[in-house]
């Protein structure tokens, strides 16, 4: 393993994934072997009115000319070998979906619950506090049939979904479920509101859009949940989850996301996160990248509104031969705007991760402070980790705009000092590594959510260190 | 800022000159196939060397123009002439060297550096080295300071050894093109165990409308042996492209220590496309000092690959981009043995809506354990009109590296200069002192007379209204 270095996962690298089916030609890294049936777009846009069916169509042409990475910046670090989708087809259609159901679904603490799995939807739940003060969660199907005029205006936005970006626009033609959840202005939501999406049956692809709109004033916070369906991992074929997280945040709002990304080895992943921040506005994502097989992941916060801000955490924890493919794009328009923007990897095994920081102060965004960190920790002489934080500035009058990165091993006199007290050199290690990713857990905002994710982590340790014991 | 950006003008076309020389050879404008063995065929060079001409020359025609970086899109190389002889031999002496070209050297105050603290001279007058001295105990010692074209003839075994053997004609659309149609250049071979007591310089110019200048540095420093190289430049403005393709190949061998210093200054309608890239093999220490101030579009990327146990690599990057400049510069380091370190340490300035752009890479590559590296990025700028770009590349594969990364961006303070003017000072020396300041860590590693020059320059960036 030690002995691979450029690009090392090959098509067939899982063993399984290929087992017992013809081997693909072999593709260079920037290529993916998923093909979008055309029909089947077609059949649903002609199902839906002219404007989301211009939309579709629109989006399915650009999917099919656009090269997945757009960014010359970054066309050598993208590696889509591992994903073998010549099989993988989309849905076909939800199922239809329930109304909204009783408060009595909801787990301790939450307002609301939205539980998907694969083209099913299992809960949809608010609680009473939040339907009384106008708080809608809804099926994106539901959201057209109820108000059209909203959804088009939130649908059919250019601004969201890059226009230049492959996924993106896959993410925009292919999907056919979807969620959405609108506060209204000056309402606070107290609980987080779950998102869950249950993936991964082989040979399907789930593709989805979700929008969150905050009016002026309002806040909220969202748990994304990203799990394995019950119906995984069956021969080990493959499948894709394609999915946006849309958020609008009017003049003063605040919205905590926290995304627990925990699919199964047989998944791929993309994942589009898109913000427009007005003025005062305040977005704060934590978000933990612990399963699939690869995930290519964006995120683009546009902080357009004076003094907006963004904060956001990440981490990944990667065993296996994983790869995080992950890229965030902020930029800075309006004046005194803030971004503070930190991304974390522990990597074991061959796992790697490319993490891709883009900051871009515009020249109205007078008074920036903008700050970029990626640091990562390599557990094993096969991990591979990238950095990539770069800066473009047209505006110097910044309160600081600035990035650091490092990379290290587990500091031997964090090591030394838990030692000292008692610890055994394994469960020492333990501790700085999980400590290492902390920052993203304590930032979950529900304790049930943070206890799961802390036994993710926990349990991918375990299972990450008893095979480094096997393999030394 | 506004005052200072009125204040700033670019007087940089005063200090350029350029003389009227007949060239006793040249070949046609654009190159060709037999562009490239007429070249080989002027220089009566070996088949090896014609063969590696040509084998760069399909290469060049093969390869798409890069697609990142400054916009190329201009560059027209069938406007272009490959290869100028000035002169028909070298010449051993001064007194022999034409007095066209002698009074050019006297504006860049050659004779006088040479008397006061050469070691030796390389001078580059367009496509030939015509004038050459090397003092008498440098060639007791054994070090080789000699053109390019020269070696090829007198050394041709060591050269052949090592010649592109670190800069291959493939590596890159520019190095191909320079590889097809080189000349000149220095070369430099110092023995085992030598240390050179004095800084070997060239001084490099470009004359004549539409002229490339492709020259081929090749140093071969051996076991133990430690030496300074500098190399200047200055050039005439055009109203039409220059072009500058150059490849540089440094080899310390184990044990040595290189330290290569470079002042770039070409007109502003030069398109400055380089390689520049050194092995460090067992304990040896490579230095690439550089500073960017001329041009229109400069791409330079000095590269140090840590190819044996314990080597050192440091790299200091200095750009300054005033108007309608591009500088794309940066450092390069790969770690690929193990217990080597590397510091790189990048600084820009951009103003009057040029454009600086760090781009950079650090690798550690699979089996290069203990290693421990540090890159440092600031750009400052000076108005709201310019530019400043960061795009690191970090790639470890090893788990106990040691990387730290830092970048910052900002511009000159208001109380910075409230404070020197209360001082006395008026706004355009605080702004030149800070400037100045802010690049210090590239000016305290000349010569002195390099380090008063290279100030001087900067003082003529900042202060175009002082005189």
């Amino acid at each position: 393993m030690t002995a691979e270095t450029e690009g090392s996962a090959s098509t067939d690298r899982g063993g399984p994934a290929s087992a017992g089916r013809p081997r693909a030609a072999r593709r260079g890294p920037t290529e993916l072997d998923f093909e979008l049936d055309e029909r089947l777009v077609e059949s649903w846009a002609e199902q839906e009115p002219d404007w989301l069916a211009a939309e579709r169509r629109a989006a399915f042409a650009r999917w099919r000319t656009l090269p997945v990475e757009a960014n010359r910046l970054y066309t050598t670090y993208i590696d889509l070998r591992a994903a073998a989708l010549a099989a993988v087809r989309p849905w076909e259609a939800p199922a239809a979906a329930p109304e909204a159901s009783a408060p009595r679904a909801l787990p301790d603490g939450a307002a609301g619950l939205a539980d998907l799995s694969e083209d099913r939807v299992e809960t949809l739940a608010l609680d009473e506090a939040a339907r009384a003060a106008g708080v809608v969660l809804d099926t994106l199907e539901g959201f057209i049939a109820r108000d059209e005029a909203a959804a088009r205006r939130l649908l059919a936005d250019d601004r969201t979904l890059p226009l230049d970006d492959r996924l993106a626009q896959l993410t925009r033609a292919g999907w056919n479920q979807g969620l959405v959840l609108r506060v209204p202005e000056g309402v606070r939501v107290d609980g987080p509101i779950i998102l869950r999406w249950r993936a991964g049956a082989p040979d399907r692809a789930l593709i989805t859009r979700t929008i969150v709109e905050l009016g002026a004033g309002a806040s909220a916070s969202v748990v994304e949940e990203l799990v394995p369906s019950s119906d995984g991992l069956a021969g080990g074929r493959q499948a894709l989850f394609s999915g946006s997280l849309e958020v609008h945040l009017e003049r003063g709002a605040e919205l905590a996301v926290a995304g627990i990304q925990d699919l199964a080895a047989n998944t791929i992943a993309f994942q589009q996160r898109q913000a427009a921040i007005a003025e005062g506005a305040t977005l704060r994502w934590a978000l933990a990248q612990l399963g699939a097989r690869i995930v290519r992941s964006r995120v683009d916060n546009r902080l357009e509104g004076d003094r907006s801000s963004v904060e956001q955490v990440e981490i990944v924890f990667g065993s296996d031969d994983q790869l995080f493919d992950l890229t965030s794009y902020t930029r800075h328009l309006g004046r005194d705007t803030t971004g503070n923007l930190l991304s974390k990897g522990a990597l074991l095994d061959a796992s790697r991760s490319y993490m891709k920081g883009l900051i871009t102060i515009e020249k109205s965004a007078v008074g920036t402070d903008s700050f970029l960190g990626e640091f990562g920790m390599n557990l094993s002489k096969a991990a591979r980790a990238v950095a990539i934080p770069s800066l473009e500035i047209d505006q110097p009058d910044c309160r600081r705009a600035a990035h650091s990165s490092s990379v290290g091993p587990i500091d031997e006199t964090q090591l030394f000092y838990l030692e000292s007290r008692g610890i055994p050199p394994d469960e020492a290690r333990k501790f700085i590594v999980l400590g290492f990713l902390e920052p993203v857990v304590a930032r979950v905002p529900l304790a049930a959510e943070q206890d799961r994710l802390r036994e993710l982590l926990e349990a991918k340790w375990a299972a990450g260190t008893a095979g480094a014991v096997s393999a030394a | 800022m506004a005052s200072t950006r009125e204040l700033v003008q670019d007087r940089r076309d005063e200090y350029a000159f350029h003389d009227d020389i007949v060239y006793l050879a040249e070949t046609k404008r654009g190159l060709s196939r037999d562009t490239v063995i007429e070249i080989s065929r002027f220089k009566n060079e070996p088949e090896w060397m014609l063969a590696f001409r040509l084998r760069a020359y399909d290469h060049f025609l093969g390869r798409p123009m890069p697609e990142w970086g400054g916009d190329l899109s201009k560059i027209d190389f069938d406007k272009i002439v490959y290869y100028r002889k000035p002169s028909e031999r070298e010449e051993k002496s001064w007194d022999d060297v034409p007095e066209k070209i002698k009074q050019t050297f006297e504006k860049l105050g050659i004779p006088e550096a040479e008397r006061k603290f050469l070691a030796g001279v390389g001078a580059q007058y367009d496509s030939e080295v015509v004038y050459h001295s090397v003092r008498e105990e440098l060639t007791k010692i054994g070090v080789v300071f000699m053109g390019t074209d020269q070696a090829l003839i007198e050394y041709p075994e060591i050269f052949r050894q090592y010649f592109g053997t670190v800069v291959p004609p493939e590596d890159n659309k520019f190095a191909a093109l320079n590889s097809a149609v080189w000349s000149g250049g220095s070369f430099v071979y110092v023995p085992k165990g030598v240390e050179v007591p004095l800084p070997l310089q060239a001084y490099f110019r470009i004359n004549g409308e539409n002229t490339g200048q492709f020259e081929r540095t090749l140093i071969v420093v051996d076991e133990g042996a430690k030496v300074h190289y500098i190399e200047g430049c200055t050039a005439p403005i055009y109203a039409t492209d220059a072009l500058h393709v150059a490849v540089v190949e440094v080899i310390a061998l184990p044990g040595s220590k290189v330290r290569y210093t470079t002042i770039q200054n070409w007109s502003n309608d030069v398109y400055n496309l380089v390689t520049k890239r050194a092995h460090a093999h067992e304990r040896a220490r490579v230095e690439w000092i550089d500073a960017n101030t001329g041009s229109r579009l400069t791409m330079k990327y000095p590269a140090i690959y840590l190819r044996g146990e314990g080597a050192t690599a440091d790299i200091i990057s200095v750009a300054v981009a005033g108007r309608g400049q591009h500088q794309d510069t940066g450092a390069k380091a790969v770690h690929l043995a193990p217990n080597t370190r590397s510091r790189i340490v990048s600084k820009s300035v951009s103003k009057d809506g040029g454009r600086a752009t760090y781009r950079g890479q650090l690798k550690v590559s699979p089996g290069a354990t203990g290693v421990v590296a540090s890159v440092r990025c600031d750009a400052l700028m000076l108005d709201d009109i310019s530019r400043s770009d960061t795009y690191p590349y970090i790639d470890i594969q090893e788990d106990d590296t040691t990387m730290t990364h830092e970048a910052t961006v900002g511009k000159v303070s208001a109380e910075q200069i409230f404070y020197l003017m209360s001082r006395g000072l008026t706004e355009n020396e605080a702004t030149n002192l800070i400037v100045q300041g802010f690049l210090e860590v590239f000016t305290k590693e000349l010569p002195m007379e390099y380090a008063i020059e290279f100030n001087r320059l900067v003082k003529l960036e900042m202060e175009g209204s002082l005189g």
